[in-house]
């Protein structure tokens, strides 16, 4: 790691090509109060894998991708994205959330505006694109996430599941190397789940960098490359879906797992 | 004694009506609309006559009081004299509430701002401003701003001093209006907007506010319908507007006319701004 790109100066960091891991998370802590939400974690999440993240609720999942692109401040530890410590004073974290996009449970789209304007708004005021450039763009990811037709429509007049592709557009807009999903498809009515699901797939068969808070385990089996467990602010475990869903190594894993089984 | 036995009378017979009306009502079955119309139409009726013959009572008794009264509020040659004249005040008057106004909305939002902003600086100054405004009363700030101000070797015209003490008073006031709009917005919105990179105050621009914004419509519209009232508080430091050239004129032709000619003026605009707003107020409760 260079030591300039430590220092949050994002602009030295192309003269060496960065080849560590996409994030890398090293001892965070995060307090509320006197809550200890994250007592811990260090994970590093490669270019193009998929992570899918799990754990009881309360667990502190939310609370670590907040971290990764610093809507939570850490108490303790360093968070950084392509070699770049986003705790650092000195980086300038509105550059660094361009590099990773987030997409929330309650989908979060901005009401007053239609979905291409939701779309474009900051590619045109944090990139400078101008208006049109901006507005092919976003009707040619609108195409992708499967609603070139919805572009004008406003997020009251959209199911779910066309706002939570209209909110993953939204963010891949901004052409981000990572992305962040905070259970997307929990807000759902079940047979809106599967379209947003697909879209997810479809990102990481292209080489998208993803963390996924989800309790879909076919999700995780089928696209994740590596599943954690998440159990009171720690990570309790780490491996290969498949190995860590058949043959969970510590107790609270095996409890969770037999829960959501019997749910299912 | 005779009027008051003849007057009974008529009385009885209106309050038969209504309670007759009332009885007839009950016994209608539900389904029976029309029958129902004649019963109101006859407790209105009832109801009306009651009126008439209390008016005309009280008509009757106090005929040389009521002429009296008539000839100082609402005399026909001293109106037609000062109703130009109030019609230019009250310009003058419309004309301090717009531009105050302007100020107040520019002001009151960058206090309500500085009152949610993280750095506590901010927030203690915008709150100690809110609060002893808040708990002061206008016509006192008026006073002393304008005192104050030549004091300090400001000699701005009564307009401007007008301008200044409404906008000191009521930016304090929508600065809560804008505050509470803004805290109605879902942090969410706040963070989707953060999340893709845009700054604070960006986000605020163009995702917070223009929700906001729209949510505080109505009680900014009623606080307008405050401040065009108040400005006849700025009488009390001279300015020309509708209520001073109004008590002037009163004095001088020892009538309360052109008092009555004022009251016309501010409900010419307060009533139509009123129903305005109440018909903002229910097209956002229905949620468009
Ligand atoms: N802003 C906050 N203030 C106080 N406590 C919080 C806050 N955010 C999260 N927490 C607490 O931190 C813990 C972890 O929360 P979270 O990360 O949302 O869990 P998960 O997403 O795994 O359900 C929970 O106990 C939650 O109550
Ligand atoms: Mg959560």
């Amino acid at each position: 790691m260079i030591e300039t790109a430590r220092n949050g100066n994002g602009k030295d960091v192309t003269e060496t090509p960065y080849d560590g891991p996409m994030i890398s998370i090293v001892g965070l802590h995060k307090k509320f109060g006197d809550f200890d939400a994250l007592k811990g974690i260090d994970l590093d999440v490669n270019p193009s894998e998929v992570v899918v993240v799990v754990g009881p609720s309360g667990s502190g999942k939310s609370t670590m991708l907040r971290c990764i692109n610093g809507l939570e401040q850490a108490t303790r530890g360093q968070v950084f994205i392509e070699g770049i410590d986003i705790t650092h004073r000195a980086t300038d974290i509105n550059e660094m959330r361009q590099k990773v996009g987030m997409v929330f449970q309650s989908f979060n789209l901005f009401p007053h505006l239609t979905a291409i304007g939701n779309v474009t708004l900051a590619p045109i005021k944090v990139k400078g694109m101008d208006q049109e450039e901006a507005d092919a763009h976003g009707r040619e990811i609108l195409e992708k996430v499967g609603l070139g037709d919805k572009a004008d429509a406003f997020p009251a007049h959209l199911s779910g599941g066309q706002q939570q592709r209209v909110a993953i557009a939204r963010a891949l807009a901004m052409d981000p190397d990572v992305m962040l999903f905070d259970e997307v498809t929990s807000a759902l009515d079940p047979e809106l789940v599967k379209e947003v699901l697909d879209t997810m797939k479809g990102l990481a068969r292209e080489g998208m960098t993803m963390v996924v808070v989800t309790h879909e385990m076919g999700f995780a089996k089928e696209v994740g490359d590596r599943l954690i467990f998440m159990d009171e602010g720690l990570v309790v475990e780490d491996g290969e879906p498949a190995e860590v869903f058949n043959n969970p190594q510590h107790p609270r894993t095996q409890e969770f797992f037999s829960k959501i089984l019997s749910h299912l | 004694m005779g009027i008051l036995g003849l007057t009974a009378l008529p009385v009885a017979g209106g309050i038969l009506a209504i309670v007759f009306a009332r009885l007839a009502k009950d016994r209608i079955i539900h389904s029976d609309q029309e029958g129902d119309g004649l019963a109101t139409a006859g407790q209105t009726l009832g109801v009306i006559s009651l009126v008439l013959i209390g008016l005309a009572a009280v008509v009757f008794f106090m005929q040389d009081n009521l002429k009296e009264f008539y000839e100082d509020f609402f005399n026909w040659e001293t109106m037609r004299f000062w109703f130009p004249k109030l019609a230019k005040a009250f310009l003058t008057t419309l004309k301090l509430a717009v531009v105050s106004e302007f100020f107040i909305l520019i002001f009151g939002l960058i206090l309500a701002l500085m009152r949610i902003s993280r750095l506590r600086t901010f927030r203690f100054a915008a709150a100690v401003y809110i609060d002893v405004i808040r708990g002061l009363p206008l016509i006192l700030q008026i006073f002393i701003i304008y005192f104050g101000l030549s004091y300090l070797g400001l000699n701005f015209s009564r307009f401007t001093a007008g301008v200044v003490s409404l906008t000191v008073c009521y930016a304090a006031y929508e600065a809560e209006i804008f505050r509470a709009g803004i805290e109605s917005i879902h942090k969410g919105q706040m963070e989707a907007a953060r999340s893709l990179g845009m700054t604070y105050l960006q986000s605020m621009r163009y995702i917070v506010l223009p929700q906001a914004v729209r949510r505080v419509i109505p009680p900014l519209s009623n606080e307008f319908v405050m401040l065009t009232k108040d400005t006849a508080l700025v009488a009390f430091i001279g300015m020309s507007e509708v209520f001073q050239v109004g008590k002037e004129a009163m004095g001088r032709d020892a009538n309360v006319t052109p008092l009555m000619g004022v009251a016309f003026f501010f409900l010419l605009v307060t009533i139509p701004a009123m129903r305005v707003v109440q018909y903002l107020e229910k097209r956002m409760g229905r949620g468009d």
